[in-house]
């Protein structure tokens, strides 16, 4: 493929998402690629090689275009990729870049018919005076061929760039969202969308904030969130109204005045929201911090935790550099009792709310050594420094992890380092607590 | 004083990420560039509210983070693909943007689409302190001449000045006051004398001419009255490159622009702001001007007390648009 950029940028990845189960695992990169992992099934025998994932499918999902009319060059890469509940022997899933969402169809072919009477093995068409009798073609089994097509195309939905994609509960529908609008798609219908969220001010000299984040409740098919560039959450009704730009809730925290600054807006803006499993709370990450909201509360995030405060004080150099711009995502174990989210230099981070522990752990090469154990990392800001201890000074602003999954059900995580996917299990504790 | 140089430093920065963002992959993304719009608004506050006049006249000395000026140099080349040449001088910008802040508002003077960051980072400060000396000598030249301007609106109201000019004119001041005085609302900015021209202007008291708003001047017959009498020539070529970029406002692309417009950015953001400041959309274009009432409604995380007088008109938000 052609490429005038770095050799790696288009191996950069940019979303990362486990399917229902667990057992397929997407990703998703500046390239317009898409990767699927697989679990191997684990064999009982050989212990150490539970359930580890491997290669399943690789496809081209999208590709640069351009747009002549407004001479806009669209980017390929995958912003986001959902998985559709599985409903047969297929497994589907929606990926889209800036404008175009795409449904591609992955089915499995292991056998393959064999005894053709009008051609051979190769498919060559037989001289029919060799054909003497005729046979019912039988089908045998054949290396497993994994066959991915796009069954759906939908575009033309967006004027902004689209930021996430969500599919409803009822399996029948999805949402789209840009930075102004939110788009409500029917998963077999093409040609037209139905816009559910409009904030474009009528005077776009008005503008205040964007949509940053939106996803449907994991239960309720009525009910979605969206997060904007301000910091608030506004939960949505679609049965209030066609047209949900009154919220049902808003959540919004109270701006600390004291931690004012210039990039205080910057960064208030909500990067990621996700819903717990139970459908009960709202995870929300901003660039320092997660929060924790409650459906039920609409005043303030009932837990807030600290990802990185250290770089308060070099928000400065951050806003010069870029990196005050980069948009962490956040995610919920199985069981809702620890949420994680990606940091600087490789680092990531997990709150177990429960106990309120926390720890830093790195995603690199020696970590990812088989069966060997993660070392939680800390970051010393001065004072006391521990003898492996990151100074805040040699903190390597270019290796960022925006990208983590965690599996449905278990302790396995998948993280997102650049070009580099890394899959850790906690093969001690694999039940969720 | 370092609050002022940071926030200039940021000024600096933040138009050079907008400008950048044209060029990158993918088109310009509207939230980066909303969110570099509030720093801005953040950093001009800050500028605004620190006085230091003392930092124009003193030239570059007093800014380590910025070339120093060439004086004699004509505003920095704009970059390749830019279709319209730059004004002459970078100065030539500043005679016409002073009058601005005079002004309380033009009656819903148009947002121009104009409102573009200009020159790359360092073409942009290179501009602006160009500019800025040069402003100096101008605008100090303009401030002896009409007097009306001096006595009435080098009071201005309280809270930030609008642009670089107007702390150039508190220095001077002719009433002997300490400059800065007239910018601090209230007990702290009260001038020893009862009589002097320092005291806030009323709210609805206007220089009898428009000012030449010509940046932000949308059309001919913009909103407002034509042209300000007087008004340099050298106004018109740029004015009506930014009407034709005004007149895209709607959709994210945008014509190129001029190296001359960053400087009359920073004092379009002298002058107003509406959007951005209030908590909820549909600015305040309506109120329009004269209507600032004695204490200005204290925004939140507001740091100084801008003039209500100026908030009609967003341009930041228009270069918003124009992308």
């Amino acid at each position: 493929m052609p490429s005038h950029r770095m050799p790696s940028e288009a191996d950069i990845i940019s979303t990362v998402e486990f399917n229902h189960t667990g057992e397929l695992l997407a990703t998703g990169d500046k390239g317009g690629r898409v990767v699927i992992f697989q679990r191997e099934p684990e064999s009982k025998n050989a212990a150490h090689s539970q359930g580890e994932y491997d290669v399943y499918s690789t496809f081209q999902s999208h590709e640069p275009e351009f747009d002549y009319l407004k001479s806009l060059e669209i980017e390929e890469k995958i912003n986001k990729i959902k998985w559709l509940p599985q409903q047969n022997a297929a497994h589907s899933l929606l990926s889209t870049n800036d404008k175009t969402i795409k449904l591609w169809k992955i089915t499995e072919r292991d056998k393959r018919p064999e005894g053709y009477n009008l051609k051979d093995e190769e498919g060559k068409l037989k001289d029919l005076s060799t054909v003497t009798s005729l046979q019912v073609p039988v089908l045998k089994p054949m290396d497993l061929m994994v066959e991915v097509s796009p069954r759906r195309v939908f575009a033309n939905g967006h004027t902004y760039h689209i930021n996430s994609i969500s599919v409803n509960s009822d399996c029948e529908t999805y949402m789209s969202a840009d930075d102004l609008r939110i788009n409500l798609w029917h998963l077999a219908i093409t040609d037209r969308s139905f816009n559910i969220v409009d904030i474009k001010p009528a005077n776009m000299e008005d503008l205040t904030e964007v949509i940053t984040a939106s996803e449907f409740h994991p239960h309720h098919c009525n009910l979605f969130v969206y997060s904007s560039s301000k910091g608030s959450l506004r939960l949505c009704d679609m049965r209030a109204a066609a047209l949900c730009d009154k919220h049902s809730k808003l959540f919004e925290e109270p701006e600390d005045p004291s931690n004012r600054s210039f990039f205080s807006e910057i960064i208030s803006s909500v990067s990621d929201v996700k819903f717990s499993h139970s459908g009960r709370y709202m995870l929300t990450r901003d660039y320092l911090t997660v929060k924790v909201w409650d459906l039920n509360m609409e005043a303030r995030p009932i837990e807030t935790y600290q990802v990185h405060d250290y770089l308060r004080s070099k928000l400065c150099s951050l806003y010069e550099n870029d990196c005050i711009f980069d948009k962490f995502e956040c995610a919920w174990n199985g069981s809702d009792s620890v949420i994680m989210t990606g940091a600087y230099n490789n680092f990531f981070r997990m709150f177990d709310r429960n106990t309120k522990r926390d720890v830093t752990l790195e995603a690199s090469r020696e970590s990812s050594k088989p069966r060997a154990v993660l070392k939680p990392r800390r970051v010393c800001v001065g004072g006391k420094r521990r003898r492996d201890d990151i100074s805040v000074d040699s903190l390597d602003f270019t290796k960022k992890i925006l990208h983590t999954a965690w599996h449905p059900a278990e302790n396995i995580i998948a993280i997102a380092a650049t070009n580099n996917l890394y899959i850790f299990q906690d093969k001690v504790n694999s039940e969720m607590h | 004083m370092e609050f002022k140089l940071e926030a200039h430093r940021i000024v600096s920065i933040s138009l050079g990420k907008i400008y950048n963002s044209r060029v990158q992959r993918g088109g310009i993304k509207l939230h980066k560039n909303l969110l570099v719009s509030l720093v801005l608004r953040s950093a001009r506050q800050v500028y605004l509210s620190d006085p230091c006049p003392g930092l124009y006249l003193a030239g570059p000395a007093g800014s380590p983070a910025v070339p120093p000026p060439q004086p004699g140099e004509p505003a920095a080349g704009p970059p390749a693909g830019w279709g319209e040449p730059p004004p002459p001088a970078a100065g030539a910008a500043w005679p016409e943007i002073e009058p601005q802040p005079e002004r309380p508002a033009d009656p819903a003077t148009p947002r121009a689409g104009d409102a573009e960051p200009g020159a790359p980072m360092t073409g942009a400060g290179e501009t602006v302190r160009g500019g800025e000396v040069e402003a100096a000598e101008a605008a100090w030249r303009r401030v002896e001449g009409p007097r009306e301007a001096a006595e009435g609106g080098a009071g201005g109201p309280a809270g930030g000045s609008d642009g670089f000019p107007e702390g150039l004119r508190e220095a001077r001041r002719h009433c002997g006051c300490p400059p800065g005085a007239a910018d601090r609302p209230g007990p702290l900015g009260a001038c020893p004398r009862v009589d002097c021209c320092c005291a806030p202007r009323p709210a609805e008291d206007e220089p009898p001419a428009p000012p030449a708003v010509g940046p932000r001047k949308r059309g001919a017959a913009g909103v407002g009255g034509g042209p300000a009498p007087g008004s340099s020539p050298l106004k018109k070529p740029r004015r009506n490159s930014e009407e034709q970029s005004g007149g895209a406002a709607e959709e994210e692309e945008e014509e190129e622009m001029e190296t001359g417009n960053v400087a009359n950015l920073i004092s379009i953001f002298g002058s107003s702001f509406s959007g951005l400041l209030r908590k909820s959309p549909g600015g305040g274009r309506e109120e329009g001007e004269g209507e600032e009432s004695g204490p200005e409604a204290a925004e939140p995380g507001q740091i100084c007390c801008d003039k209500p007088v100026l908030r009609d008109i967003n341009p930041w938000s228009t270069a918003i648009v124009a992308f």
